[in-house]
C-alpha cells in the first residue's frame, strides 16, 4: 500500500532522531529503522509477515552521516514499496552506508561548520553582540543542515534505486568545496581577534607583541603535527594553575 | 572573588541542569542544530549568569579547542554541551573576566567535555544492550520503538546529571584558581600558553579543514588583515 503524506512527514522527522540509539555493533541502525517504521507499517499493512521481516533487515548493522540519514530511510523505504527482494535491499543497503557517512562527514562536519562557526566567531570578536553571533550561527549553519535533510529524503523517496547517481554529484558538496578559502581566511582573522581578546584579560600584565611572536611561531609546528601540538597545548593549560601555585609558593 | 560571594540560587541551577541534558541529547541524539557546541552552550551559561560576552569568549576558545576533534564515526571526541555551559557559567559567576578565570574555565571545559564523553560511551553500551535482540524487536516493532525513546531519555537524563553534579565543583574550582595570587610572571606565562593553544589549535583546525599548502597562505592572509585593521585603527 502506498504510503501517506502523513506517513512520510512522520519518518522524515523521526530521522532526526536516527543517533539516538547508535551502538557500537549495529551503529545507526536501530535509528534508521526507527525512522522507517511509519512507512513499513504502511507498505506492508496487509502482511504483518513482511513487516517484520522488513525490519528483521533493516536492523542489521547499517551506517550513515546523520543528516543524509534521511536519503537513506527514503531511498529503502522507495525499494520496500517497489517490492525489491531481501537480496537486492541488503545490497543496496551495503552500497549506500560508506558513501553516506563519508560525504557526510566531509561535507558537514569538515566544511560547513568550521566556516559558520567561524563566520560568528569573527563577529563576535569584531564586537558584535554575543547573542546575536549565536544566532547567526544557529540560522546559517541549520539553513544547510536542513535543506540536506529535505533534499535527501525527497531524493530518496523519488530516485530509490537511483539515488548513488545524485550522491555523485551532491550540490552541498560543489557549494562547501568552495568555502575552504573563507574558512581559512577567517580562522587566522579569528586567531588574531581571540589572541586579541585573551591579551586584553591579563590587564596588561604581559607584552602583546611577545605573545604573538609565541603563537606565530607555534602555529607553524603546530600546522606540520597538530597531533602532537594539540596534546602539547592541552598539557599547558591543565599545567598552569600548578605552575601558579608554585610561583606563589617560591614569591 | 571570595568563595562567599558565589551566588548560584536553586532556581538557576535546576536551569542549568535542565538546559545540560537538552544540550547533551542534541550534541548525538537529537536534532543535532549545533546548540550543543561550546560557542553556544558556553555562550547560553554566561548569558544565564549575567555576562554572555565572557561565556562565548571561552565558548569561542573551547570551540577551536574540538575542532581538532571532529565527530567522524565511532571517533573519541569530548561531548562539549554539558561541559562548555558549565564553563561558560562559572567564567561568568566567579571569573571575573581575568587569565585566571579564562584559564580555568577553559581547564574545567576541557575536563569536563571528556568526562562526558565517556558518559557517552558508557550510554553507547547501554544501546547495544537494548537494541541488539533483533528478532524479538521485530516480532514486536513497537518494543523498537519504545528502547529507541528510552535510549534518547538516558541521554538528557546524562545531561541532566553531568551538568547538575558537576556544576558546582566546577564552579567552586575556577573560584579557587581565580584566588591563587599571580605574580607578572605567572600571569605573562598563562598568557602566553592560552595564546598557545589557541595557535596549536588553529594549526589543528587547518589541516583537519584543509589539508593544502595554499590552506596556510589564506590563514596567513586572515591573520594579516585583521592586524593592519587594528593598527590603522590606533594610528
Amino acid at each position: 500500500m502506498e504510503p501517506r503524506r502523513r506517513d512520510l512527514w512522520q519518518a522524515w522527522w523521526r530521522s532526526f532522531t536516527v543517533q539516538g540509539s547508535w551502538n557500537y555493533r549495529t551503529l545507526v541502525a536501530p535509528g534508521v529503522t526507527y525512522a522507517l517504521l511509519p512507512l513499513l507499517r504502511r507498505i506492508h499493512s496487509e502482511e504483518p509477515e513482511r513487516l517484520q521481516e522488513s525490519v528483521l533487515r533493516h536492523l542489521d548493522s547499517f551506517n550513515t552521516h546523520p543528516y543524509l540519514s534521511s536519503l537513506a530511510v527514503g531511498a529503502l523505504a522507495r525499494l520496500e514499496f517497489e517490492g525489491a527482494s531481501d537480496d537486492e535491499i541488503t545490497r543496496f543497503r551495503v552500497a549506500l552506508r560508506g558513501p553516506l557517512g563519508t560525504l557526510g562527514d566531509r561535507t558537514v562536519w569538515a566544511e560547513w561548520r568550521p566556516f559558520c562557526l567561524l563566520v560568528s566567531i569573527t563577529l563576535f570578536g569584531l564586537g558584535l553582540n554575543p547573542l546575536w553571533c549565536a544566532l547567526v550561527f544557529l540560522g546559517v549553519y541549520n539553513a544547510g543542515h536542513l535543506w540536506i535533510r529535505v533534499w535527501g529524503f525527497r531524493c530518496g523517496w523519488q530516485q530509490g534505486r537511483e539515488v548513488g547517481r545524485l550522491l555523485r554529484a551532491f550540490p552541498f558538496q560543489r557549494f562547501a568545496d568552495r568555502l575552504w578559502p573563507v574558512t581559512m581566511y577567517l580562522l587566522g582573522a579569528a586567531t588574531v581577534l581571540l589572541g586579541r581578546a585573551v591579551v586584553a584579560t591579563s590587564d596588561g600584565g604581559t607584552s602583546s607583541r611577545w605573545l604573538l611572536f609565541i603563537a606565530g611561531l607555534m602555529v607553524v609546528p603546530a600546522f606540520r603535527w597538530p597531533n602532537q601540538f594539540g596534546r602539547l597545548a592541552v598539557g599547558l593549560l591543565l599545567t598552569i594553575p600548578i605552575l601558579w601555585i608554585l610561583l606563589a609558593l617560591t614569591g | 572573588m571570595p568563595l562567599t560571594d558565589i551566588n548560584l540560587p536553586l532556581a538557576t541551577w535546576a536551569l542549568l541542569a535542565a538546559l545540560g541534558g537538552l544540550l547533551a541529547v542534541d550534541g548525538v541524539s537529537v536534532p543535532q542544530i549545533m546548540i550543543s557546541r561550546p560557542l553556544i552552550s558556553a555562550t547560553l551559561g554566561g548569558a544565564i549568569m549575567g555576562n554572555a560576552a565572557g561565556g562565548m569568549l571561552v565558548g569561542a576558545l573551547l570551540e577551536l579547542l574540538s575542532m581538532r576533534h571532529p565527530p567522524y564515526g565511532a571517533a573519541k571526541y569530548p561531548d562539549t554541551g554539558p561541559a562548555g555551559l558549565i564553563a561558560g557559567a562559572a567564567y561568568a559567576e566567579v571569573g571575573g573576566g581575568s587569565l585566571e578565570g579564562l584559564v580555568a574555565a577553559l581547564l574545567v571545559g576541557w575536563v569536563l567535555g571528556w568526562i562526558g564523553a565517556y558518559a557517552g560511551y558508557g550510554r553507547r553500551r547501554i544501546n547495544g544492550r537494548l537494541t541488539l535482540a533483533s528478532e524479538f524487536l521485530a516480532a514486536d516493532p513497537r518494543r523498537l520503538e519504545r528502547r529507541h525513546r528510552l535510549a534518547i531519555g538516558m541521554d538528557v537524563i546524562r545531561g541532566i546529571l553531568l551538568t547538575g553534579g558537576l556544576l558546582v565543583p566546577a564552579t567552586l574550582l575556577v573560584a579557587l584558581i581565580v584566588l591563587i595570587p599571580t605574580t607578572p610572571t605567572g600571569t605573562a606565562i598563562g598568557a602566553t600558553a592560552v595564546v598557545t593553544l589557541l595557535a596549536a589549535s588553529i594549526g589543528s583546525a587547518a589541516r583537519t579543514t584543509a589539508p593544502d599548502v595554499r590552506a596556510w597562505a589564506m590563514v596567513l592572509l586572515g591573520a594579516v588583515m585583521v592586524l593592519t585593521a587594528i593598527w590603522a585603527r590606533a594610528w
